[in-house]
């Protein structure tokens, strides 16, 4: 007969666990799915097409900088960041640059779209999760392996 | 966790301590032997390094709340003691922990990124695991009696396992500053094997200097309360 009883304490102590838990993770699901717009860091170029009016407005923009396009005139940098898409938008940023920023790498870029230029305010090296030494790209070039610059 | 009682456990986690602690520092000296003569990244140089500390000190403060929410579920449910107590001891490592994470993840980020700290999906909410860890402990402390202070921090252990989920796959939810993972991802580890080595004997090591310092925290406790409970059968 107790252990009756002590079962279905349990079941009652269960449910209740369980009801908070889910309520809980039920509004924080809630939150986080209409806040998605601003929990992401950063647009692609290719989201900016469809985006009305980011003309003077405060974004943050992220793909890798193209090839051959980083250059230093007059005092200001000027690259390209283009996504997977091929969809590019031209930056310019007159501070120093993050060691980390190379052609063919990530980057992020906060600032305005001004006469469709993007003037940058900061610039953001994005690295990606993969780490190998420089005797392992060696060992991949020679077998022809190699995708990067 | 049924039948185990506070003082089996502590006393059979402090036979074992010597062991466990003598591992831990073989690990930890192999480690830092492996990450000194271990050849630089071709892309971040030296300072990728950090990623040493970072990577498995992160693993831990995920495993150490995830093991605090699953003792506080069977510590409400079957009002065991003993997984009370386990909860109770875990919050103080995993606050540390995650204090380490943010601390080695800010100087690699000034290093690498070009800035300190960002407000992006993977550093706000590993921020926030750090706060419902300072919370947990604020709550213990913040009760005369530990069962009901052991009762209110336990909610707080299962309210927080729902922010477990969201440190963990913030980087492919949503676009961030912060890389994707690296070892528990589809598709295989993205680094070369003796990277891989070492940031395992890395963090076996870490995880063995844990599960010391969660054993002395946790006798510590048990004889706290026997000396407590002795004082007031004496008055």
């Amino acid at each position: 007969m107790r252990i009756i009883k002590l079962n279905n304490q349990i079941k009652k102590r269960f449910i209740f666990l369980l009801i908070i838990f889910v309520c809980f993770s039920a509004s924080i699901f809630l939150i986080s799915y209409s806040l998605k717009d601003q929990i992401a860091y950063f647009v692609e170029p290719t989201d900016l097409k469809n985006m009305d009016g980011i003309e003077n407005k405060y974004l943050r923009v992220g793909g890798l900088v193209k090839t051959n396009s980083l250059k230093f005139l007059d005092g200001n940098w000027i690259f390209e960041v283009i996504d997977q898409n091929q969809n590019s938008v031209n930056v310019v940023f007159s501070k120093t640059l993050p060691n980390l920023v190379e052609e063919n790498k990530g980057i992020i870029v906060e600032g305005k779209f001004i006469d469709n230029i993007f003037v940058a305010e900061i610039v953001l090296a994005k690295h990606d999760e993969n780490y190998m030494p420089q005797s392992a790209i060696d060992k991949l070039k020679e077998e022809g392996k190699w995708r990067g610059n | 966790m049924f039948a185990i009682t506070p003082n089996t456990l502590s006393n059979f986690m402090i036979s074992l301590s010597r062991y466990v602690i003598l591992l831990s520092l073989v690990l930890i000296g192999v480690s830092i032997f492996l990450i000194i003569f271990l050849e630089n990244d071709y892309y971040q140089g030296i300072s990728f390094k950090i990623m040493f500390i970072h990577v498995p000190t992160a693993w831990l403060s995920l495993t150490i709340f995830l093991v605090m929410g699953v003792c506080s579920i069977i510590g409400l449910i079957f009002k065991s003691p003993t997984a009370f107590t386990v909860a109770r001891s875990l919050s103080p490592i995993g606050l540390i922990m995650s204090i380490i994470v943010l601390v080695t993840g800010s100087i690699w980020g000034n290093l690498t990124w070009g800035a300190y700290w960002v407000w992006d999906a993977r550093l706000t909410s590993m921020l926030i695991l750090a706060f419902i860890y300072l919370g947990h402990i604020l709550l213990l402390h913040s009760f005369e009696h530990f069962q009901k202070a052991d009762f209110a921090a336990s909610i707080l252990a299962i309210i927080g396992l729902v922010n477990l989920p969201i440190v963990k796959f913030s980087v492919d939810w949503w676009t961030t500053l912060h890389q994707e993972s690296s070892v528990l991802r589809i598709g295989g580890p993205s680094m070369t094997n003796d990277y891989l080595i070492t940031l395992l004997v890395s963090f076996f090591g870490i995880f063995m200097l844990t599960i010391f310092w969660f054993s002395n925290i946790f006798y510590i406790i048990v004889e706290k309360r026997k000396v407590e409970r002795s004082k007031l059968l004496n008055d």
